[in-house]
This record gives C-alpha cells, structure tokens and sequence, in this order.
C-alpha cells in the first residue's frame, strides 16, 4: 500500500494539552473516539488492515509536535520522560544513558532505526500490548504514568495500569503526558534480553528487563517485566518475591522455575509455542539472576 | 547507453564488474514498476473475490442487492471463452465454476474507478459453497483418504534406476522389481542407513508484489507488468480469449524480483485483468497487496524424503533407494516439472553403483505450489546432505571425507547414466571451501562452548543443472534477435527479462566483446512479445549460458559482417555500419539455440544427460547457537562455486550471496503456517525473511571450470544453485554445535528444542 491508498480521515493539530484535552472531552461526551497521532507506527499498520469501510471519516490529532508531551528531566530521584519521547531520542540522551540504561538498550531492539525514529513511549503504552517492549521496561523500573483529561491530572501505577489484553484502567478521554520513575543508583545492574524471529523488524517471542539494587548479596530493589507470555505484560510477582527474599547466592534453578511458571502463562500463538516461551522465560531469569550472584 | 556512468569500461568487458545498466534508474526512484505506469484512460482498478473454504462445490455467487452495483463490472467463469489456465496440464480454471479446491482460489472479479468502492464490492459477495472435507497432507493425498484430484491425487510419478535396480520396466510405471532390486543390493552393503526428511514451503518474497495492467484496443489485447516469462502470458491468452498470436501485446515493466514467483503466476493475474478489462471496455490495473500476495500466489513445494542407502566399511558409496513425496497443491502447475529437477538431483553430487529414486506428487487442498529459484533441488539436496550427514556419524567419520571421498569427478557416471565429460569442479569447490573455512581444524576442536553459545561448524556439497533438463532445450528452440544500428551498435531483443538478476546488464558484455565494441554500444529492449522473439522462459539458471550464447553468436555474425565491409572498403566499424545499412535496409541476425550435439536423452526411461552442464558448490556455514533459547545465529558463510566464467564478478557474487541469504532464511526462520487452509502469517512482519543484520559475513570464492558451450568464455547457470546447499551446511552445523540432528525444516528455536528435548528423553 502507498500513502496513497489511505483512506480520508481529518488530521488537526491542538494548541496547547488543556485544548487536546477539550477536545477529546467534547467528542468523548458525543461518543466519538479521537485518534492521537504520535509516531503513527500501530496506527499506520493498523489503517493498511482495515478495510475502508466506513463513509465517515475519523478525526486524527498530530500531537508529534506537542511540546508538552516531549522532553526528559531529572529532578531530585525522579525522571521524568515524555510520552512523546521516541525511541531515538531515548537512545541519545545523556540523562537516561546515565541513569536508566536499559530503556537505552531496549529502545535499540524496538524494529529498526526508523521505528525507532517514529515510535514513542506514550504509543507503547498506550496500544498496551503484551507485546511491547517499552512496557515492560517501564514495569522492570516500576514507573507511574502520568495521564491528564479535562477532568484533571492523575497517576497510575505501572502494577495498577493493564487490566488484561489490551486493556488498560486509563479512562478514554485520559491523554498519557509522561512516565515517571525513580531511577536506580548509577551503575546498579540492570538487565534487557529480547528474543524475537530475527535480528530486527521483529515483535519479541519473549523479552525480558529488569533492574536491582544489590547490597551484599542481596537484592534490595527487584524489578522485572516480561514480555509476550500473558494477556498483559507480567510484573512477576512470584519471581520478585523469591528474590527479595534471600540472598541470591542461596536461590536455586528450581526455585527460579517454580517462581516463573507461577507468573507466565503463555500462548501458541503466530509467533511461537506456549512449551517454548515457558522454557525461554525460565531461562532468561536464570540468566538475569545469574548476572546478580545467583549460582545457576 | 550505461546509464550516468562515469567509469571506463575496459574493454574485452568480460571478467569485469561493469556497473548495472538499470541501476541508477532504480536507486533514483525514475524506473517505473507496474504500479507507477501512468494511469490510462478511464481506467479502472480490479479485485478478485476469493474462496473462504478449501474445498467445496460453488452453488452460487450472491450480489448484496443492496449494494450499488452500477459502476462495478463483474466477471464470473461463465463469461470467459476458455476457463483454463494454460501450462503444463489444463485442470485449473481461470474462475472456479462448480468447485473450489483451495482457500483463496479466485471465483469472482470486480472493477471499479473508485478503489474503497471497489474494496466494499468484494465484501458485498457472498460465495455459495458448500463443503467437502479437505485433504492438507501429502501423505493422506497418497494415502487417497479423499479423492480431490483425478483418479488418485497423483499428479505426476518418476522413476529413476541405475546399476542392479535397473531392471526392464514399462515405460513411466513404477515397477515393483526394480524395488526389490535395490533392496537387494542396499541388504549386500557393509553399512546401511536409513533416514526421512522434510522440507517446508517457501515464500518467494519478492519487493514488489504481482501487477498487471491490461486493456484492448484495435490491435488486440494488451498486458504490462511484473513478469518474468511474457511468452507463458502470451500462450495463456492465446488459449483463454481464442487469439491469434499477433493479436496478443504482452510486455514487461520494470520488476522487482521474481525468483521463480512471477514465472506462471502473472498469467492468472494478466488474465483477470483483461477479462475485467474486455468485459468493461476500460483499461484495468490490477496489483496485489503483500497479503494477497503471499495467500494466492505460488509457493515452493513441500517434500518428504525417505532415503535407504548402503555403503562399504571404507565409506564408498554403494546403493541408494529413495521415495519422495512433493506437494503440489490443488492444480498442477508447474508440479511435474519442479518434481523432475527434485529427482534428478535427489542423488546429490555422488557416485552411486545401483540407484532407485520413485518420486511422486501428489494434490492437495492447498494454493498451487510452483516455481521457486532451485525449482525441487533445494528439497531434495536437503534430504541427500543430511542424509550423508548421518552416514558419517555412523561410520565415525567427518561428513566432509565421506563427502570428498564419493564426490563425483570427470569421467563418473550420473543416477541417469549421464558421463561427466568436462567441466566438474565439485572437488576442487569443496577444497576451497574447507581451506577458507578452516573447517577440519574447527570440526577437530570439537563445538566451541562460550558463556551462554555454542559454535559449530557445517559443510555442504551439491551439484545443479544449468538449462533445461534433457531435450527441453530442443523443444524449446530459443531464439534472439540482435539488430544491427546506426553508427556501429547493437540492439538486443529476446524475452528474456531482466528482474533484478543484471541480465541487461551482462547481455550488454556478452554481446559487446561478442563483437569487438563497446559495452555501452549495445541496446537492450524492453522484453515484450510483440518485438521480441520468443527466447524461452527466465528460468532454470539458462539466461546466461543458453540465451546469452545465442545474443553472443548473432553478436559475432552481425560483427563479421561489419568487419567485411571494413575489409572491403575502409572505414571505421560505424562508417561501414552505416554503409551496409544504406545498402542493404535494416540488419538483424536472428539465430535458434543449437543444443550441444552431445545431449541423448530418454524422456521415457529417465536415462541420458540430464543437463547439458552442471554448476558445482561446496558451502561451509558457522553458526552460533544460543543455549538459553537455542535461537541460530549464522555467523560465518563460506561459499566456493563454479560459475564456468564469472561475466561480471560483483554481480556473480550477488547471486550467490542473495541465494545464500535466501537459503538461510528457509533454513532458520522462514516459515508458512497453516489453519484449516488458511494462511495465518501472510505477511512480512511474521513471515521472517532475514534483514541485513540476519546475514552472515560472506566470504564467496568463484571457481572457473568452464562450460565449452557457455557464452564468454564458458559461463555456465548461477541463479539456482546459491539456493541449495545453505540449509544443509547450516543444519550440520548446528548438530556439530549442540548435538541434535534435524531432518525437517525450518530449524526454528521452538523446533530444536523439542528435537532436543526428544532426544534426551529417548538417551534418558
């Protein structure tokens, strides 16, 4: 398909977040639905699916150019990232290169450089896929999102946000502003495996990141999140107990196994077997909780 | 002229890596594929409504009365002359008319000006079918579980015997003795292996998906578009619309890969768009979307292998009995062909004293299956490797000796009876590969083992016949055309197309050495039916060596002529161009390929020289193998191939890396998955080809034993043979990194862990 061959819609752009948030309020009350265009990258994909179907066209808001949305702060123990920050402008700054280094290096297996160029945080979470990547980094830090409507601001929890697929408790006329997390101490461990069908262009089989803190063999903060073996990106409850729990030498294989068939429950699917996301679950937290002292 | 180039060729050209003709065009975006044509006149666009069910008889074709019909031209079966596809054998309609036999087999066509229109059109019809259990299995097709095809499923048999199994048969049955015969010598062997392997279906994934422009006018009917054979288009038309020859106008646009994909395929979709076309009166542009694409189009062929072999303590090779099983598809297609280059190069690249190779293909419900770069020798040389493979490991030997040791050489004998007079280079690629490689020591060392990885190391060796197979060249009767031009060039007119493999381009050499001019004094036409002289199909690695022998004889005809008259009465070589062209009106030479006088052939028994030549390669992959996930990271790829005579060395190797490429994604990744017919990953987000990151390094030696009748010097075939030894040599090398032997494709993580784990419960 070209550019050509997209159906009519009308795109318009908002002055300010307070306007976006009217008009998404407005057409929310007459039960019309406004897109958010950020990098277009589901949405694109999504219009090639579809067939043209429909005489009335869908209202498309640019927010790409939104300053609001974009731009990553440190302040005190909070960073702070925009949910109109791509996955490039992750890569390339400083701030998270130094302070939370996995988003870096997750940002670099999402598709290739010109998803990455396009795509944005606030679309991953928004989409709440399973699948994404960009999520399940942001549950490994146990970030809170920060989302506004013309009802108001409020934060929501990474654990509280996906309700099951594709289902998320953000409200429909609620516009995710930006991402919240309180970063680790500089050069703590920090974990990111993606294990897809090829080297790029791939949508992961399994991923998994995480992030510790460790004080004398023992892990002080825990945090991971794994991708593509439930209906939602799982935080692993079980997993970050046994580790919180005692020190990491003392953890065995078994423990870890147990601990992550209690937390996955992955499908067949497209893309690969339920038997082989549970054995790749097993074995990248094994080998996250080797990279941390534990002896398996 | 080449296009913007600045660089001097030197010249003669051959042996040089003169730069793509058709290069800057593409890179700048100004070569027009079928989709940026112009658009004509009134022209329309056309959609094609699909069967939702595998197998079934059509009751009827029910129109939304709702629905505003007025601007939609509708075609259905009843209105078209002749409903067959022609090719090999008539059983496919063009429109399904009382039954349908696979998922997405075309019942109805729409067109309209308006393309949302026409895409709410095609939802608008409602196929009556009721139906018919399916048969998805090529062994429940053997089996006749179903009868779906025919009298038994059966769409074509070969039987091949050599040594003691040759015993008399009738012609074409399968005979029972010659069974017993092989048996008997494989039971008299020291050594005795037995083994089964399964190849999968491949995506052709070419960038451009298929388009056809078609409409009519006072000279008859028109098509344009990605297509790699204009003159099966052309007899497709011939059949359906009832035409005469020179009322039919089939041309190609620029295309965007082929690998065997746009070979009969672009009839069916040429045919669609001018019924559309004649039936609306306007113009009709048809292009498929990349999941039409993948869900219609044809694919490569499943094969089963069960293979018995015998052979002496030494580890010569003795007796070999094999039955293979390919999947045709719900229509023959191409089927008996693709089933014969399997069967021919079942054996591999070895002696053998006593052969036996039954192969059949049998129906299923399933879209056609049909050409694809390798055309069955990929399956088959998947089957003979690892087969060879396991024959090693029983007799405690590296494959690569056993390999070496049983490697066909000048003077050998063939499965056929074929004597390798000249030309054989399979040993001396082998030896090339493993030195550059440095595979022995890597093999001795045993899998390097680091961290989390596993490396191992994998060899194949594998012969492929260049041409068509036996007397198809005599058949054939290919022709070209070269014009004599003004000022002392040359223009070259042939149908056969160039689509990304750089046929302009080495045409061009060939023909300018041919005739002692420069490359950029030859013209090369745009391929089409009307202007150019049937030269026989792009395919079976013959572009070069047979068709670009003939551009090279009419090439070195017309310069003799030339050189004549500047012997007779001076001048430059465009000066008495000129003068013979004043004299004399328009110069052509146009010239039928004369097969070599060496070639018998029985078509009957299977016995003769199977292929005037053969391209030999030994590849030697390296692959890491992740031991947490078991994912299969090809690192290295050594590849040694006789090319005859590299016309164009960057070019060469391009063949061989993208076939490389190519062979590796069928081997690790690419996979077409099924649900009740349907395909449930029709495109290329989860149908994984390999990126540039997926390639390994290529280190790619060209070997020169040139071909006697090969145009510059001996070229011979490159196109198929980069497609066959990738999977095997690969395979190998993860059995060597992590211990586990697969015999089926593809070798994804999911599959080598539970191969894996198979195998540790069986040693547990």
């Amino acid at each position: 398909m070209s550019l050509a061959d997209l159906h009519f819609f009308k795109m318009t752009r908002e002055p300010s977040l307070d306007a976006l948030c009217a008009v998404v309020a407005e057409r929310h009350a007459q039960g019309l639905a406004t897109i958010l265009y950020a990098g277009g990258t589901d949405w694109m994909v999504e219009q090639e699916m579809r067939a043209p179907l429909h005489d009335e066209p869908p209202l498309v808001v640019d927010i790409g150019r939104m300053g609001e949305l974009r731009g990553i702060s440190l302040a005190g123990d909070s960073l702070r990232i925009g949910a109109g920050t791509t996955y490039l402008e992750l890569e390339r700054s400083a701030v998270v290169q130094a302070r939370a280094p996995m988003l870096v290096r997750m940002a670099k297996d999402v598709g290739a450089v010109q998803i990455q160029a396009r795509g944005t945080l606030g679309g991953n979470l928004a989409t709440a896929s399973p699948a994404a990547d960009g999520v399940a980094a942001l549950a490994a830090y146990d970030a809170t999102i920060v989302v506004k409507s013309a009802r108001g601001e409020r934060r929501i929890a990474m654990a509280d946000l996906q309700t099951g697929y594709k289902k998320s408790t953000r409200a429909a006329d609620e516009i995710i502003v930006a991402v919240e997390l309180a970063p680790p101490p500089e050069g703590s461990p920090w974990y990111w495996r993606k294990v897809g069908a090829r080297r790029a262009q791939a949508i992961s089989k399994v991923a998994l990141a995480g992030v510790a803190v460790v004080e004398n063999g023992t892990a002080t903060r825990f945090g991971v999140g794994m991708v593509s073996v439930a209906p939602v990106t799982a935080r692993m409850a079980t997993t970050r107990a046994l580790v919180l729990g005692k020190a990491l030498a003392e953890i065995t294989a078994e423990e870890i196994d147990h601990a992550v068939d209690q937390d996955v429950t992955p499908i067949d699917d497209v893309r690969s077997t339920g038997e082989y996301r549970s054995h790749v679950a097993r074995a990248l937290t094994r080998d996250l909780l080797r990279q941390l002292g534990a002896r398996v | 002229m080449v296009h913007g180039s600045p660089v001097e060729i030197p010249r003669p050209s051959v042996g040089v890596s003169v730069p793509r003709v058709d290069g800057a065009a593409k890179v700048t975006g100004e070569a027009l594929y079928v989709d940026d044509l112009p658009k004509r006149d009134g022209e329309l666009h056309g959609a094609t409504v699909r069967s939702p069910v595998a197998r079934g008889v059509l009751r009827g074709v029910r129109l939304d009365p709702a629905f505003n019909w007025s601007d939609v031209t509708i075609v259905q079966a009843a209105d078209i002359a002749v409903n067959t596809v022609a090719l090999i054998v008539d059983d496919q309609p063009i429109l399904a008319a009382t039954h349908v036999n696979h998922v997405y087999e075309p019942v109805v066509l729409l067109a309209c000006a308006d393309k949302a229109k026409l895409a709410r059109a095609v939802r608008a019809v409602t196929l009556d079918i009721e139906p018919l259990p399916p048969v998805f299995d090529m062994e429940q097709s053997l089996a006749k579980v179903e009868i779906i095809a025919g009298e038994d499923n059966v769409q074509k048999r070969y039987l091949i015997t050599k040594g003691r199994a040759d015993v008399k048969v009738e012609p074409g049955a399968v005979n029972g003795e010659s069974a017993t015969a092989i048996d008997a010598a494989i039971a008299a062997c020291d050594v005795v292996v037995t083994g089964r392997y399964f190849a999968h279906h491949q995506e052709q994934m070419y960038i451009e998906p298929q388009g056809v422009v078609a409409w009519w006018d006072t000279d008859g009917a028109h098509a344009t578009g990605s297509i790699q054979c204009p003159f099966y288009v052309h007899k497709a038309f011939t059949k359906a619309f009832l035409l005469d020859a020179d009322r039919i106008h089939i041309t190609q646009a620029v295309t965007g890969g082929g690998f065997g994909g746009k070979e009969e395929y672009p009839s069916i979709i040429a045919l669609h768009a001018a019924l559309l076309a004649q039936k609306s009166g306007a113009p009709v542009r048809m292009i498929y979307d990349r999941k039409e694409d993948i869900e219609a189009t044809t694919k490569r062929h499943p094969c089963i292998c069960e293979i018995t072999s015998g052979c002496d303590r030494d580890g010569t090779l003795r007796a070999l009995s094999i039955r293979m099983i390919m999947d045709g598809g719900a229509y023959v297609t191409l089927t008996p062909v693709v089933l014969s280059r399997g069967t021919l190069h079942a054996a591999g690249a070895y002696r053998w004293d006593d052969v036996r190779i039954e192969s059949i293909a049998v129906a299923t419900n399933t879209p056609p299956n049909g050409a694809f770069r390798g055309f069955g020798a990929p399956q088959t040389i998947w089957a003979i490797e690892r087969h060879l493979d396991a024959v090693a490991k029983k007799l405690g030997r590296d494959p690569i000796d056993l390999k070496e040791q049983n490697v066909l050489r000048e003077g050998d004998v063939t499965s056929t009876g074929q004597v390798l007079r000249s030309s054989v280079a399979g040993a001396e690629c082998l030896e090339k590969a493993v030195l550059a490689s440095d595979y022995r020591a890597k093999r001795a060392r045993g899998p390097v083992v680091s961290g989390r990885t596993a490396r191992g190391i994998g060899a194949a060796v594998f012969m492929h016949g260049a041409g068509f197979t036996g007397s198809g060249e005599r058949y054939l009767k290919g022709k070209v055309a070269v014009d004599l031009l003004a000022g002392g060039r040359l223009g070259i007119r042939t149908a056969s197309t160039d689509i990304g493999q750089g046929t302009e381009t080495v045409f061009r050499q060939i023909a300018a050495d041919a005739a002692g001019i420069a490359v950029d004094a030859v013209d090369f036409a745009v391929p089409s039916t009307t202007t150019c002289p049937d030269s026989g199909p792009t395919v079976a690695s013959r572009t070069v060596m047979v068709v670009g022998s003939i551009v090279e004889n009419a090439a070195k005809q017309l310069s003799a002529r030339v050189r004549a008259e500047v012997e007779a009465h001076g001048g430059t070589f465009g000066e008495a161009t000129d003068r013979l062209i004043a004299r004399e009106g328009p110069i052509t030479s146009l010239l039928q390929y004369a097969p070599p006088s060496f070639i018998t052939w029985d078509d009957t028994t299977y016995k003769g020289d199977a292929y005037p030549c053969y391209g030999w390669a030994c590849d030697v992959a390296e692959v890491e193998v992740d031991l947490d996930t078991f994912e299969v990271t090809v690192v290295d790829f050594w590849s040694a191939t006789d090319v005859g005579k590299a016309i164009n060395p960057v070019m060469c190797k391009g063949q061989i890396e993208g076939g490389s490429l190519q062979a590796i994604g069928w081997a690790v990744s690419e996979e077409i998955t099924w649900r009740d017919g349907h395909i449930t990953n029709p495109r290329m987000t989860n149908y994984i080809i390999p990126t540039s990151l997926d390639a390994p390094r290529f280190q790619t030696i060209l070997v020169e034993a040139p071909f006697a009748m090969g145009p510059g010097g001996g070229a011979k075939g490159i196109g198929e043979l980069p497609m066959d030894g990738g999977a095997p040599a690969i395979a190998a090398a993860v059995e060597h990194a992590v211990g586990v032997a697969m015999g089926s494709l593809p070798l994804t993580p999911e599959r080598i862990l539970a191969a894996k784990q198979a195998s540790e419960r069986t040693s547990a």
